[in-house]
């Protein structure tokens, strides 16, 4: 009797923790090659969390050779570092590509780089989703500070803080594009889409931005403060 | 047994610190040694023990095999601790895997007062339950227990975190958080330092099979019953709480979770416990 409970005890903590997806991180796999290579499928994360880890491993395949520069496209614009797995002491037994900065050097067909980019999303509007971490406009609700863009963002969140108080992460589809450093092609593109599930609409309706007084570039990324 | 008589230990009992500090040395940061030789730098990639024999709903049997390619130093591995395990029992869980081996070299430093007890888990009840479902959820896409939770990702890079931001940034996440909480809770802080060996690896669930299918080929860890006395000294030291003593007048070995450490039989004063293949 004893072993049937912890045996089903086991089942049940096990599909517990299999389905439980982590919102801060996620793992990509795809091929890097000199067409265009793609991710398996694309990475999902959260929108919210104050960081975020994707690890893309890739494989490179034949003919494909080059350097590689890594860059994450996407608005508003999420700073991040890029790290890449390798031994501590090389011993020199086999060559490897290396990282220095943002471009991979020395890819070569078979290899297998395995790259870490640490992501640190900017302060967002909650009303229109975009950055403001510089801004002094800013209101606290539910012991909640939120900062905004723009007069009119501020207060079409005081007027309805429920809509929009969940909406503090950056959202939607970024891509982690691996360049060839020759042709600035890409040799993989690996899709990341951030979800939330709170609603932003101010960012379709203009909700708030009739006194937006943004950088005049007409660019969603940053509130020109 | 006179107080001058000297038992002789074999090589792997003799010697057995020395040989899992070895496989710390060349399976684990900062030299890695055995990775090297393939372009890795841990047991992710072409020496992944466990992904391969997963298989994804939706996945075509030629996706499948592609795994098996990917992570072909994986495969080799794990068929060789299999079929090593049906004839010489479990040497790699014991002695080689620089995972297991690493939790119970740290389990062995921290004060038994700090140390959690698993013994009254069932350990091989658990195990199946966990493995099965460490098969299942994935076949019928109810999510994943491979990369999520892997000792063979953790281990190495708590060692790597020091030398490389690579491996640090693994820490960063919740994931990595939590996996650092099972192998602390399970492996460093479990009386025997090998509770995570004995619930939660499936190299390790799957090696217990080969060593119960293998118990009457193979050399195995037993119980001679005309010499034990049933003192319970041998239950005390086993890491997998694989000897049931002290109740019976006999101890017995549970095929599903002994490996042969063989500190049981350095512990028996009656010469009960030895290795060797079974006489009928």
């Amino acid at each position: 009797m004893k072993k049937a409970i912890f045996f089903l005890m086991a089942v049940a903590l096990s599909f517990v923790a299999a389905g439980y997806r982590w919102g801060d991180s996620a793992h990509s796999i795809g091929v890097i090659k000199a067409g265009g290579g793609e991710a398996r499928h694309p990475s999902t994360l959260d929108s919210g969390e104050d960081g975020y880890t994707l690890i893309s491993t890739a494989t490179v395949l034949p003919p494909y050779s080059g350097d590689v520069r890594v860059r994450l496209d996407g608005e508003p614009r999420i700073h991040y570092r890029i790290y890449m797995s390798g031994p501590a002491i090389d011993l020199g037994i086999r060559r490897l590509p290396k990282l220095e900065g943002d471009t991979v050097y020395g890819l070569r067909p078979g290899d297998r780089p395995a790259l870490w980019v640490v992501m640190k999303p900017p302060v967002v509007d909650p009303v229109c989703g975009m950055a403001c971490g510089e801004s002094p406009l800013s209101t606290g609700y539910q012991g909640n500070a939120y900062k905004f863009c723009s007069e009119g963002c501020m207060d079409a969140f005081r007027k309805d803080p429920e809509r929009f108080k969940d909406n503090t992460g950056v959202r939607g589809r970024y891509t982690l594009s691996f360049l060839d450093t020759k042709t600035e092609k890409p040799v993989l593109t690996v899709p990341v889409i951030f979800k939330g599930s709170g609603d932003r609409t101010g960012d379709k309706t203009g909700v708030g931005h009739g006194e937006h007084k943004g950088n005049g570039k007409g660019g969603a990324d940053d509130c020109g403060h | 047994m006179t107080a001058d008589t000297k038992v002789e230990r074999g090589f792997w009992v003799r010697n057995r610190l020395w040989i899992m500090l070895a496989a710390l040395v060349l399976f684990l940061p900062p030299l890695s040694f055995l990775f090297q030789f393939t372009g890795d730098s841990a047991f992710c990639g072409s020496w992944c023990p466990r992904m391969f024999f997963v298989w994804r709903k939706g996945e075509t049997i030629g996706e499948f095999l592609v795994g098996f390619l990917r992570s072909y130093m994986g495969v080799a591995l794990v068929l060789g601790i299999l079929v090593s395990t049906f004839f010489l029992g479990r040497y790699w869980c014991s002695h080689l895997c620089p995972v297991g081996g690493s939790m119970e070299l740290v389990s062995r430093l921290l004060p038994r007062r700090l140390k959690i007890n698993f013994r009254t888990v069932p350990a091989p009840s658990f195990r199946y339950g966990y493995l099965a479902v460490y098969f299942i959820a994935s076949a019928i896409g109810a999510g994943s227990l491979c990369c999520n939770y892997c000792n063979f990702a953790t281990v190495p890079r708590m060692f790597g975190a020091a030398y490389s931001m690579a491996d640090m940034s693994y820490f960063f996440r919740t994931a990595g958080l939590i996996n650092l909480g099972l192998v602390v809770a399970l492996g460093f802080a479990a009386k025997g330092g090998r509770a995570y060996c004995n619930l939660i690896c499936p190299v390790g669930a799957l090696d217990a099979l080969s060593n119960r299918l293998g118990m009457r080929a193979g050399r195995r860890v037993r119980v001679d019953a005309s010499k034990c006395d049933g003192c319970g000294a041998c239950a005390k030291v086993c890491p997998v709480w694989a000897v049931e003593s002290g109740r019976k007048e006999t101890a017995s070995i549970d095929g599903l979770s002994c490996m042969p450490c063989r500190e049981c039989e350095k512990v028996c004063h009656k010469e009960a416990i030895s290795y060797g293949k079974h006489h009928a």
